[in-house]
C-alpha cells in the first residue's frame, strides 16, 4: 500500500499528462490486483470466521442454557433449602444437646 | 447435626463392614448368587436417565384412587405431532388428544387400561402366579387395521437365573436367559422368531454392576450393538454414557448424561453424537403435585421441541 501512495505523489509531482495513463497503470499493476485480492480474500474469511464463531457461540449458548441453567437453579434451591434446615436445626439445637 | 453424625458414620462402618462379609460370603459360595434383573431390563439405568419420556406442547396427567387398589387417570396432551412424509421430511399437525386410563394394583395382580380419543386403547397385565412364575401381557388395539398387537410373556425365576418365553401376534416367539455368574456380573441370551415378517436372530447381553457403576452391553443379530455405563457419583447424582451402533446400517450414536435427583426436582440432561440436546425437569410444587418442563433441541434438523406439563395426583 505505501509504495503505491508514494508513486501516486511522485508523478502528480513530475508532470500531469500522463496522469490518468499512469493512474491506469498504477491501478493495473499487479501489487494493487494482489492487494486488492488479499484483502478480499482477508474480507471474506473475516466474515466466514465471525459467522462461524457466531453460530458456535449459539450452539454453546443455546446448549448452556438448556443443559445448565435448570441445573444451577435447582442446586441454589438445594442449598437454600439445606442452608434454612441448617438454620433451623441451630435454633432448635440450643435445647437439642440431650438428643446426643 | 453434628449430634447426629457420629451414629450415621457408625452405622455406615457397620454397614460396610457387613457387606464386606457379606461380599466375603460370596465369595466362598456360588451356588449363593442374587437374582439377576430380567434381560430386557438390562440397560435400566442408563435408559432412566438418558430416555426419559420427552413430549412437546403441554400435557396434563390427573390421577386419582378410588380406594386402595382402583385408581382412575385422566391425561390431556396438546401439542404438535410430527408425522412422516415422503421425502423424508417431517412435518408438524396440532393434535389434541385425552386419554382415560383405570388401574387395579394389587401386589399380586396389576392391570392397567388406557384409551385414547383416537381410538387406541392400551391394556396390561401382571399377574405374579406363584412366587418364581410371573405372567405379562400387553395388548394394543387401533382402529386402523393390522395395526393392533398383543405379547404375552411368561417369566420364570430361580435362585441366580431368570428365564422368559414370549408369544405375541404375528407368530412370534422369542425366549430369554440370564444368569449370575459372580456377584458383580451377569451373562444373558435371546433367541427370538417372528412368523410374518420371517425374520429371526440371537442376541447375548453382559452386565457388570458394582455399588459404585453399572456397565452393560448388548449384541444381537439384527445388528445392534448398544454399550452403556452408568457411574454413581452420590446417591443424588448419576453420570450415564452410552453407545449405540447398527453393524448393519452402520450408524453410530454416543451420547452423554447426567441425572441429578434433588429434594425438590430431577433433573436429567442429555447431549448426543447427532447434535441433540435435550433436558428433562421434574419439580415437586407440593405433595402430589409434579410440574414438567421438557426440551429438545436438535442442531443439525434445528428442529426444537418445548414442554410443559403438570401432574397431579
Amino acid at each position: 500500500m505505501a509504495a503505491v501512495v508514494r508513486r501516486n505523489s511522485s508523478s502528480s509531482s513530475s508532470d500531469r499528462r500522463p496522469e490518468p495513463n499512469l493512474l491506469a497503470r498504477v491501478s493495473n499493476s499487479q501489487i494493487v490486483a494482489k492487494g486488492k485480492q488479499v484483502s478480499s480474500d482477508a474480507a471474506f474469511v473475516a466474515k466466514k470466521l465471525l459467522r462461524s464463531t457466531g453460530k458456535a457461540a449459539w450452539i454453546a449458548g443455546t446448549t448452556f442454557l438448556i443443559l445448565a441453567v435448570p441445573l444451577i437453579i435447582e442446586m441454589d434451591r438445594e442449598a437454600q433449602y439445606n442452608d434454612l434446615e441448617l438454620q433451623q436445626q441451630s435454633l432448635l439445637g440450643v435445647g437439642a444437646p440431650p438428643q446426643k | 447435626m453434628a449430634g447426629q453424625a457420629p451414629p450415621g458414620v457408625l452405622g455406615q462402618a457397620a454397614a460396610q463392614s457387613d457387606s464386606k462379609i457379606d461380599e466375603v460370603k460370596k465369595k466362598v459360595d456360588y451356588l449363593d448368587l442374587p437374582t439377576p434383573i430380567p434381560y430386557e431390563e438390562i440397560h435400566r439405568e442408563s435408559l432412566m436417565s438418558l430416555k426419559p419420556e420427552f413430549f412437546e406442547g403441554l400435557r396434563f396427567d390427573f390421577s386419582k384412587g378410588l380406594n386402595q387398589n382402583f385408581s382412575l387417570s385422566h391425561s390431556v396432551l396438546m401439542g404438535p405431532m410430527e408425522l412422516p412424509s415422503q421425502g423424508g421430511e417431517t412435518f408438524k399437525t396440532p393434535i389434541a388428544n385425552y386419554e382415560f386410563g383405570a388401574n387395579y394394583a394389587d401386589p399380586k395382580l396389576m392391570l392397567v387400561g388406557r384409551v385414547l380419543t383416537d381410538g387406541r386403547l392400551n391394556a396390561r397385565v401382571k399377574w405374579d402366579i406363584t412366587d418364581d412364575i410371573g405372567l405379562r401381557a400387553n395388548a394394543q388395539l387401533t382402529s386402523e387395521p393390522h395395526m393392533s398387537h398383543c405379547i404375552a410373556h411368561i417369566d420364570y425365576k430361580r435362585k441366580n437365573w431368570r428365564s422368559q418365553f414370549q408369544f405375541g401376534n404375528g407368530a412370534l416367539l422369542g425366549m430369554t436367559y440370564i444368569q449370575t455368574v459372580t456377584p458383580n456380573l451377569a451373562l444373558g441370551g435371546e433367541v427370538f422368531w417372528a412368523g410374518v415378517p420371517r425374520k429371526s436372530g440371537v442376541g447375548y447381553a453382559a452386565r457388570y454392576e458394582t455399588d459404585k457403576m453399572v456397565a452393560t452391553g448388548q449384541v444381537a443379530s439384527t445388528g445392534m450393538v448398544a454399550l452403556s455405563y452408568v457411574q454413581k457419583i452420590s446417591q443424588k447424582v448419576l453420570l450415564a454414557t452410552e453407545f449405540m451402533y447398527n453393524y448393519l446400517s452402520r450408524d453410530a450414536t454416543a451420547s452423554v448424561g447426567y441425572d441429578y435427583q434433588l429434594r425438590q426436582a430431577r433433573v436429567r440432561g442429555k447431549i448426543d453424537s447427532n447434535g441433540c440436546v435435550s433436558a428433562f425437569l421434574e419439580e415437586r410444587l407440593n405433595p402430589g403435585l409434579i410440574f414438567l418442563l421438557s426440551a429438545e433441541m436438535d442442531h443439525k434438523k434445528k428442529d426444537y421441541k418445548f414442554g410443559f406439563g403438570l401432574t397431579v395426583g
